[in-house]
């Protein structure tokens, strides 16, 4: 029964992963910027949650739009702002600018929150779903059966609306779609705002699972930015598979070895970049044309 | 000498001296050397830094990472064998090395981003690694480092010429490979690294090499900088702000410069202590270095030294006038230069008739079969042509050919050996050159500079050699004497018209001394003229020995020039023959102009 309960955990979990991942790797997708940025956003919505819970007493899950269309906007924001003046240096300026714009999130929630855990604890905080031996936190069933089901609407949105269409064309071939009367510009904004629309939803969901601070960003990254890696870069389908795959194994990894789940989680990548270097669903594309 | 008066070399000459007699100077400085200590500790690492991330373009963001595995080595082993950290210097670096090693043999073998990525994961989990190994590490609370035995009335002077002593070896360090053929090996990478490997650049070995480099700093420092602190511990160690702060320096001095980096640790430093002085805590340091980063990339990308030096240098040239440069006289190849600088290697050596062969080739994409059962030959000596229409698989059998692809199956023979699945790379050591349909010379390169890139083999020795040393830079300038190209040495590769363009990769590739050259469409996009220039060329390369195999979508220059075309349609070899076979050949006719072609055509 403890493998059931660790394997549904590890699905839940999994299923954050996938969301949180899925933004990082749509963001890559069409703008070919790697978003170390993500984490940051992801605090920065964590953050105003616990801020707006605290002060109204209002049920956080309420805030998930809320939290979604502001981050969505934020990230729109520095697209047109910064990101569209550095794209044409490449991946490596813009990995940078990114970086910037991650610690200067940070300083500013540093200054406005403390360098300290916030947590977010409605009455469901401590409670549990038992279906016979089986107990799962609802903190954790509710936020992984939420992330799911986001990360669904956005996949079939990319997959079935018109503007879901023009974007994986601006992905495949930029110059193609711009033919076809797809901006680029456009394009790149709208991706890169539902990109950080993840992250506002998914701060939200963090919020209630665990204790945040400021500099928690840079786990979060890490985790994130691996599972991607590890998923095939610019794959959404790759990056759900890896997140499935890593929050399984980090689950397990903290019933049985818990010191040692977040190395689990790292040597688990390494491991099998080893094999396969372009990652789970990621593919060698042709290089003869410059 | 006469190098000492320009000013680019005396300055930081005179600077470090400045530095070198600081504490002679002025002594009782205690908080100014550690102020210095910070500069040289920031400088030591932006440089290391520069070497994969500014000359390779590889950035890693995790790079503090080395400097933590010093200060544990240092700490570990000091320990365990009863001596003090600084010993350990060199042992720290080793480490480091190994460890470099080791991830950049998983994330840098293929060209993607996720080295950009696991350099912050790889410092995330050694961090955690030191904080779970607690029998080794001391876990979360680290390792006490003993004092230093020197007497302490010496404060911090002995630790102020230490690591003053590992900034200079680094600047050294980073001098020799700006200055070898590594380091111009690794510029190439930057600027284009499909086309690095075409040209015989290992480029899996040259960028694990530039990495593993750019960590010795950062652990011999590292081993150090522990003794400096006298304790180490994870948060410490492995901290990212310290990877921030280096990156911010590198990149605000001048990434891919040699003084750039150790001037932007100074700057940086200083920044760093002023913030700390007067801003007050960590919160504020993160919150300026962030917006420092975000204004630098977006407002001084190339960063201090070479703005400075690109303004100074606009400058100086205000006055001169652009130099005339006779384009007529381009590609007039001349016939009385020496033939042996485009001599081949291996032509009189191998007895196999074919110098290449494919057998067999399936190359699928999907449910496409965009090349389906070809076999066909080339003979030595020969040039052959291979055409088809658009869509007929040429370009994908070329580039099976030449390695960018992997054949789904079937076989890819030089000289008799089995080629299909050596890297591109290895290819062209065994004497397979190759030029693009799109040019893609290195374009911040002079055009001497793109010849001498060129590597026919991969040897230490030639990698720690100097960028100009050797006889490569006299075949450079034949070879370049041989297209009627020479006036053009010192000009930037970008400089140039298409067409010349064209040209000088041809010369870049004869410097492998190929004994066969496939050319990917020579004629697209030049003008008549030069397509006819082009068409001497080749041949007088073919009469020296060379086989040629041309890609071309231009018929008739493809019939006068070879001896025996293959004919491809829909990714099979519809026929082969000569010139005039071809040119008769109802089944090539109706492959490229359509059955309906043929009601009309006979009655001509």
């Amino acid at each position: 029964m403890q493998i059931v309960q660790v394997l549904a955990y590890g699905i839940l979990l999994g299923g954050i992963y996938a969301l949180l991942a899925s933004g990082v790797t749509l963001i890559f997708g069409v703008l070919d910027v790697v978003n170390v940025a993500q984490g940051a956003f992801l605090v920065f919505s964590a953050l105003f949650t616990w801020q707006i819970w605290d002060m109204f007493g209002i049920e956080p899950l309420l805030l998930i739009p809320v939290m979604g269309a502001m981050m969505g906007l934020i990230g729109w924001a520095i697209y047109r702002g910064m990101l569209i003046r550095v794209a044409p240096q490449g991946p490596g300026m813009t990995v940078l600018l990114m970086f910037g714009v991650a610690l200067t999130m940070e300083g500013i929630l540093n200054l406005g929150f403390g360098n300290k855990f916030k947590s977010v604890t409605p009455a469901y905080f401590t409670q549990s779903l038992n279906i016979g031996e089986i107990v799962l936190p609802y903190p954790q069933l509710i936020s992984g059966v939420l992330a799911i089901v986001v990360l669904a609407a956005i996949y079939a949105y990319l997959r079935f609306s018109w503007a879901g269409r023009a974007l994986r064309a601006s992905s495949q071939n930029r110059d193609g779609a711009a033919l076809v009367g797809i901006s680029h510009k456009k394009a790149a904004g709208f991706a890169f705002a539902i990109g950080a629309a993840t992250a506002g939803v998914g701060g939200v969901l963090l919020a209630i699972m665990y204790p945040i601070f400021p500099a928690t960003h840079y786990e979060w990254i890490a985790r994130l930015l691996g599972v991607v890696v590890l998923g095939g870069f610019g794959s959404i389908p790759g990056a759900i598979i890896a997140a499935l795959l890593l929050g399984t194994m980090e689950s397990f990894a903290a019933t049985f070895v818990p010191q040692w789940a977040p190395l689990f989680f790292y040597g688990t990548i390494l491991l099998i970049l080893v094999f396969r270097p372009q990652g789970i669903m990621g593919s060698k594309t042709r290089e003869d044309v410059a | 000498m006469h190098k000492l008066r320009e000013p680019r070399v005396f300055v930081p000459l005179l600077l470090l001296l400045v530095l070198a007699l600081f504490p002679i100077l002025l002594p009782d400085s205690t908080y100014e050397e550690s102020v210095l200590i910070a500069c040289f500790l920031l400088a030591i690492m932006a440089s290391g830094w520069n070497l994969i991330s500014g000359l390779a373009g590889y950035v890693s963001l995790g790079h503090s990472v080395y400097l933590g595995i010093g200060m544990y080595t240092g700490a570990i082993l000091s320990k365990a064998w009863g001596i003090e950290p600084m010993y350990l210097m060199p042992l720290g670096g080793v480490f480091a090395a190994l460890v470099a090693i080791g991830v950049g043999a998983i994330v840098l073998r293929s060209r993607s981003h996720a080295f950009v990525i696991i350099t912050i994961a790889v410092l995330w989990s050694v961090q955690l690694l030191a904080q779970v190994a607690k029998p080794i590490t001391g876990g979360a609370d680290g390792i006490v480092v003993p004092p230093p035995a020197w007497a302490k009335e010496l404060g911090n002077i002995p630790y102020y010429y230490m690591f003053f002593a590992v900034l200079l070896l680094t600047i050294l360090l980073a001098w020799f490979v700006m200055n070898s053929r590594l380091g111009a090996g690794l510029v190439a990478i930057r600027n284009d690294e499909g086309k690095a490997a075409s040209i015989g650049i290992n480029t899996t070995l040259y960028k694990i090499t530039a990495y593993a480099l750019s960590a010795i700093p950062f652990g011999v420092a590292g081993a150090l900088y522990g003794q400096y602190l006298s304790f180490v511990n994870p948060i410490g160690a492995f901290g990212i702000l310290t990877s921030v702060i280096l990156v911010l320096a590198a990149l605000v001095g001048g990434r891919g410069t040699l003084w750039g980096p150790v001037i932007g640790g100074f700057i940086i430093a200083l920044a760093n202590e002023f913030a700390t002085v007067s801003a007050g805590g960590v919160s504020a340091r993160v919150l300026i270095m962030g917006i420092v980063l975000i204004l630098v990339v977006m407002f001084l990308p190339a960063g201090l030294l070479p703005t400075i030096s690109a303004a100074i240098k606009r400058r100086r040239e205000k006055g001169d006038t652009v130099k005339f440069i006779d384009q007529t006289a381009i590609a007039n190849s001349r016939t009385e230069v020496d033939t042996s600088a485009i001599s081949t290697r291996m032509s009189t050596t191998s007895k196999v008739e074919n110098i290449l062969e494919v057998r067999d080739v399936v190359k699928t994409f999907g449910g496409v079969r965009a090349v389906d059962g070809v076999s066909l030959t080339v003979e030595r000596g020969t040039i052959t042509g291979l055409i088809g229409p658009n869509g007929s698989g040429k370009t994908t059998l070329f580039n099976c050919m030449t390695g960018t692809f992997t054949p789904t199956s079937g076989t890819v023979l030089l000289d008799g050996e089995n080629i299909t699945k050596d890297r591109v790379w290895t290819r062209a050591h065994e004497g397979l050159g190759r030029t693009f349909q799109i040019t893609r010379l290195f374009k911040s390169m002079t055009v001497l500079d793109n010849l001498v890139a060129p590597l026919e083999k991969t040897s230490a020795k030639q990698m720690v050699a100097g960028r100009y040393s050797g006889e490569e830079v006299d075949r450079a300038r034949e070879i370049l004497d041989f297209m009627g190209l020479s006036q053009f040495e010192k000009q930037n590769a970008a400089a140039l018209s298409f067409g010349q363009q064209k040209l000088v990769e041809l010369a870049q590739v004869l410097m492998l001394r190929p004994s066969i050259i496939l050319l990917d469409e020579p004629a697209s996009g030049i003008n008549p003229t030069l397509i006819e220039k082009l068409a001497n060329v080749i041949r007088r390369l073919n009469e020296a020995g060379t086989t040629v195999l041309i890609v071309e979508h231009n018929i008739p220059l493809v019939l006068s020039l070879c001896s025996k075309v293959h004919v491809l349609a829909a990714g099979q070899v519809l026929t082969s023959g000569t010139p005039e076979e071809i040119r008769n050949d109802p089944l090539v006719i109706e492959a490229y102009l359509g059955p309906d072609h043929l009601l009309e055509a006979p009655s001509v």
